[in-house]
């Protein structure tokens, strides 16, 4: 944050760019943003974009992004870390899980700034040197997904709810795994793969 | 083995992991906005808040000020688009309604601009900063509301051929000893797929690519060429992976040419991602529905008279029908048989296909009303089926190619512990909770479509198998690789296919549940031109050839017998005789009784589905019988389904792992229509209100403890080469009547409305 002014130079030399790049359509757009920029010199314009560093599977990323990106979009459309889904950009379904700090949370409803300085742990840093990790291998052996698409997100939740110790009993796997949706409605599986790969994650 | 791969009976493959498994489990599966695009604009939608009137004007200057704004698309400055007609009147859109093309608002949440912005937060920002003033006018939301319009079906619909009937109905029920007259409501549903409707474009000079996830790739290739009046060969419509179908993407929607369009404009590719609320106006649904059913049987149990009327809502200019009368009128032996279904016209997006679009709401009435006759005879619900079985459909008198109706509900109700259960309503408690016992049967028309396939074998064994088929949850890469190694003699592990991706030969919408049935007949039938290309070279011969011919069963026999080969194929061999490095062969393949213009209309992006009843002398269901245990708190009301068990029989089983999640699945959404799921709408405003995952309730895993999968061993030589029946649609048929008829052995209380929520049980 300390680099504002650069951030805020280098923001409006891209945006003049794509003026360039995109055609007629752009440029009253940038004339607008160029003179906005003129009426305040040095203050911080909350649109601007903002330097941020994330720290995802274990390596910093620089970021220089919209302050109200979530960590989700951040993920997805800055690092093409797209293993993390988006299903309602609310906070209801679950497929944005991903860890921070050890704790399952909803991408979509984080801001990336405030996640910064923060271990952010997704379904792309599970698995080490091909071997996948114990819980997506019993996703597999179980048959834990159909569609796939809510599976990233289950499977960073089901990690974190061993972790928590609720996996001692199918009900306990079903109530705290009932904050990600699967509509294909592997549930069944998803308990089945909970189960098998618990012990092992307890283990190590 | 885990309970996720069941012991394979006869007639079925083997239990193989899902060939996209590792992919989905590790994020690297990538789906229709996970594509990288180079320097994409973000689209944001703006749509309609009223359901019927006119657009005075916007007010665009707040928006055109938020940073970051590149354009804001409405009426006034859209890109010009051709019209598409419905997919059932012959073109490939799921609706008529064209946005962006007047001030008209025709139904409440729809499209009435486009904002365009470098991030997709400056176009969140500005599309809620667009300003709209309307003249609204008062719309007609549902059935009960004034200014609706209802009509015969037949007539308005091309593809509802007819209102089935046979005998004399009003004659029959009139005389029948025993006479059952009920009605019966289901509501509106949304598919809610996990994977929002997003749609990316980009154009490299005159050509362009959509990712997009779709149920149908040639479809939406030839609607969006169709609409933007370019040649389709310069449309590719890539989806490797979608999230979820269910209906939902089976035909196009406006979305996809409108940001093609834009994109083309701009000269930029463009990502749109609309919101889960959006997904409820832009995209189809399961209109709700009401029926009459009429029942007359003698005191033996055996139906004499059946009639079944049922209305369904739709738009104002299209007239889409689901049209169920075409199994409840054949499901079940009966002389005298009526039917009418009829649809009602409202202020209301198109609705559309959701999983098993017909048998849903149709044989919930059915099934409900037998249970009601069953406690009408004093007679045990499954009894009364075995009665009323039937091995010829009873409108034409056709018979079904394999009907295992009542193995299905000998084998569930066996596994259920049926016979534990005392026959009297209320009869069974467990502390505070009443205990209920319901069942019905359930079915889903066997269906096929042409299909195109292009497989390619190497010397050393490894095969790719090009075909552009779905994936959307059901297993179609590891059931098409299994029947390719199957059928070609490699190893499953050598097999590679490229599925979801219109550039691909041409598979049929991955929807009625043809898929399996009609992409492994086709990857069948080509494997065997390589196979004789092979045994040719190695025996060149007329009468070897022959020999051949017969050995890898060219002739439309089921995969078990063809792949009995007696000589394996040595491909070294066969090789080194033809002298080359590489086998590709690329077949079309159709199934009997399609249409002379099918071929045609496959690679124009129709799919011509027979199958059902519609075939020449024969009908072609699977079947199935679904058993829960449901239980009622006699203080608060709370339902709860604690076990749904369902055994089913579909002809084939290519993988029975595959196929016993999808059942399982099943067997949850229909659980979930008969407690769970419902769109409340807003009468005044004819608009949708709990449009959120949090509102419309949709199952978790605290939901289903206990499900189990039955699948029964079944030959069927008289359906496809695969043998193959379908399956994705058959477990969620006649969930929401056995749930019903639960509650009323619980409770006493018939419910005839769905869903079924505590305050819908009395004291």
């Amino acid at each position: 944050m300390s680099d504002n002014s650069s951030s805020r130079s280098s923001g409006f030399d891209r945006r003049a760019f794509m003026a360039g790049a995109a055609g007629t359509a752009l440029v009253p757009m940038t004339a607008r943003a160029a003179a906005q920029d003129a009426r305040a010199p040095g203050a911080q314009d909350p649109a601007l974009p903002v330097d941020v560093t994330l720290r995802v599977n274990g390596k910093d990323k620089r970021l220089h992004i919209d302050a109200r990106t979530t960590v989700l979009d951040a993920l997805r459309e800055h690092l093409k870390l797209t293993g993390s889904k988006k299903g309602c950009d609310h906070g209801q379904c679950g497929a944005c899980t991903v860890l921070i700090d050890d704790r399952r949370v909803v991408s979509c409803l984080t801001l990336a700034l405030a996640a910064e300085g923060l271990e952010i742990t997704t379904i792309e840093g599970l698995a080490t040197d091909d071997h996948l990790h114990p819980m997506q291998q019993a996703f597999v052996d179980n048959d834990a997904f159909q569609c796939g698409y809510c599976t990233p997100g289950q499977i960073m939740s089901a990690v974190a709810c061993v972790k928590e110790g609720h996996a001692g009993s199918e009900a306990d796997i079903r109530e705290y795994m009932s904050g990600n949706i699967c509509r294909c409605a592997a549930y069944p599986n998803i308990v089945a793969a909970v189960k098998q790969a618990a012990p092992e994650i307890m283990k190590g | 083995m885990t309970a996720a791969a069941p012991e394979p009976k006869a007639n079925m493959g083997q239990p193989v992991p899902r060939y996209d498994a590792a992919a989905k489990v590790t994020g690297r599966a990538t789906y229709a906005s996970d594509m990288p695009l180079d320097n994409p604009a973000y689209a944001f939608l703006v749509t309609s808040a009223i359901a019927k009137g006119r657009i005075d004007g916007f007010d665009l200057v707040d928006a055109r000020g938020v940073r970051g704004v590149i354009d804001i698309v409405t009426h006034e400055n859209a890109p010009k688009l051709k019209e598409s007609k419905l997919f059932s009147n012959g073109g490939y859109a799921g609706t008529t309604i064209q946005p962006l093309k007047s001030a008209d608002i025709a139904h409440d949440g729809q499209i009435i601009a486009v904002v365009i912005a470098e991030s997709y937060e400056a176009a969140r920002e500005a599309a809620n900063r667009v300003k709209v003033s309307y003249t609204p006018m008062a719309p007609s939301a549902s059935f009960e509301s004034p200014g609706t319009t209802t009509a015969a079906a037949k007539g308005q619909n091309a593809q509802f051929k007819e209102d089935p009937a046979v005998g004399d109905f009003a004659k029959a029920f009139d005389e029948a000893e025993v006479k059952l007259t009920a009605s019966y409501d289901t509501p509106t549903q949304h598919h809610n797929p996990m994977e929002l409707f997003t749609t990316s474009c980009a154009w490299m000079g005159d050509n362009l690519v959509i990712y997009e996830g779709s149920q149908y790739v040639y479809g939406l290739k030839n609607g969006v060429a169709e609409q933007l009046g370019i040649d389709a060969e310069k449309v590719r419509v890539v989806n490797p992976y979608v999230g979820g179908g269910f209906g939902s993407r089976g035909s196009m929607t406006p979305r996809t040419a409108i940001i093609a369009s834009i994109a083309k404009h701009l000269n930029r590719p463009i990502k749109l991602v609309p919101t889960r609320d959006q997904g409820f106006t832009i995209a189809t649904y399961r209109a709700e529905t009401r029926h009459e059913i009429r029942l007359g049987a003698g005191r033996d149990g055996k139906l004499m008279a059946l009639r079944h009327d049922g209305e369904e809502v739709s738009s104002r200019p299209d007239a889409y029908c689901v049209g169920g009368t075409k199994t409840t009128t054949r499901l079940y032996a009966c002389p005298n048989v009526a039917s009418l279904v009829s649809i009602v016209r409202a202020d209301r997006n198109t609705p559309g296909f959701m999983r098993s679009p017909p048998e849903v709401p149709y044989l919930f009435a059915l099934e409900s009303a037998m249970d009601e006759l069953a406690v009408k005879l004093n007679m045990d619900p499954v009894e009364l089926r075995r009665i009323n079985d039937t091995t010829k459909e009873p409108i034409g008198g056709k018979p079904y190619t394999s009907r295992s109706l009542m193995a299905c509900f000998d084998e569930a109700a066996k596994a259920f512990g049926w016979s534990q259960r005392s026959p009297q309503p209320k009869s069974m408690a467990d502390g505070d909770w009443l205990v209920g016992y319901g069942c019905a049967a359930t079915c889903y028309p066997t269906q096929m479509a042409p299909s195109a396939v292009r497989v390619r074998l190497q010397r050393d064994g490894r095969t790719r198998v090009e075909i552009a088929g779905h994936e959307i949850g059901t297993g179609a890469y590891t059931v098409i690789a299994q029947t390719a190694a199957e059928r070609l003699g490699v190893p499953l592990e050598k097999v590679a296919v490229f599925m979801g991706d219109s550039d691909l030969p041409p598979a049929p919408v991955a929807g009625g549940s043809n898929s399996t049935a009609s992409t492994c007949s086709a990857v069948m039938m080509v494997c065997d031109q390589i196979r004789q290309r092979l045994f040719k070279a190695v025996m060149p011969s007329d009468s070897l050839a022959d020999k051949a011919k017969e050995t890898v069963g060219i002739s439309q026999t089921p995969s078990t017998q063809a792949a009995k080969s007696d000589r394996p194929l040595d491909l070294e061999k066969a090789f080194d005789a033809l002298g080359v490095g590489v086998v590709e062969e690329y077949g079309e393949w159709k199934p009997e009784g399609a249409p002379l213009d099918s071929f045609k209309a496959m690679h124009g992006g129709h799919a011509r589905l027979v199958g059902g009843h519609a075939m020449q002398d024969k009908i072609a269901y699977a079947f199935g019988a679904e058993f829960v245990e449901v239980r009622v708190n006699r203080f608060t009301h709370e339902i709860r389904a604690p076990r749904l068990v369902g055994a089913f029989a579909a002809g084939r089983i290519v993988n029975p792992r595959t196929a016993r999640s999808q059942l399982m699945g099943g067997l949850i959404w229909g659980m979930s229509s008969a407690l769970l799921e419902a769109t409340e709408i807003d009468e005044r405003n004819a608009r949708y209100v709990n449009d959120n995952l949090a509102d419309y309730l949709v199952p978790v895993n605290a939901d289903v403890p206990g499900v189990e999968v039955i699948l029964l061993s079944e030959q069927d030589d008289h359906i496809n080469p695969a043998g193959v029946k379908g399956l994705g649609e058959l477990a969620n048929v006649g969930t929401n009547a056995a749930i019903c008829n639960a509650i009323y052995h619980a409770t006493g209380q018939r419910i005839r409305k769905l869903p079924v929520r505590l305050e819908n049980i009395e004291a």
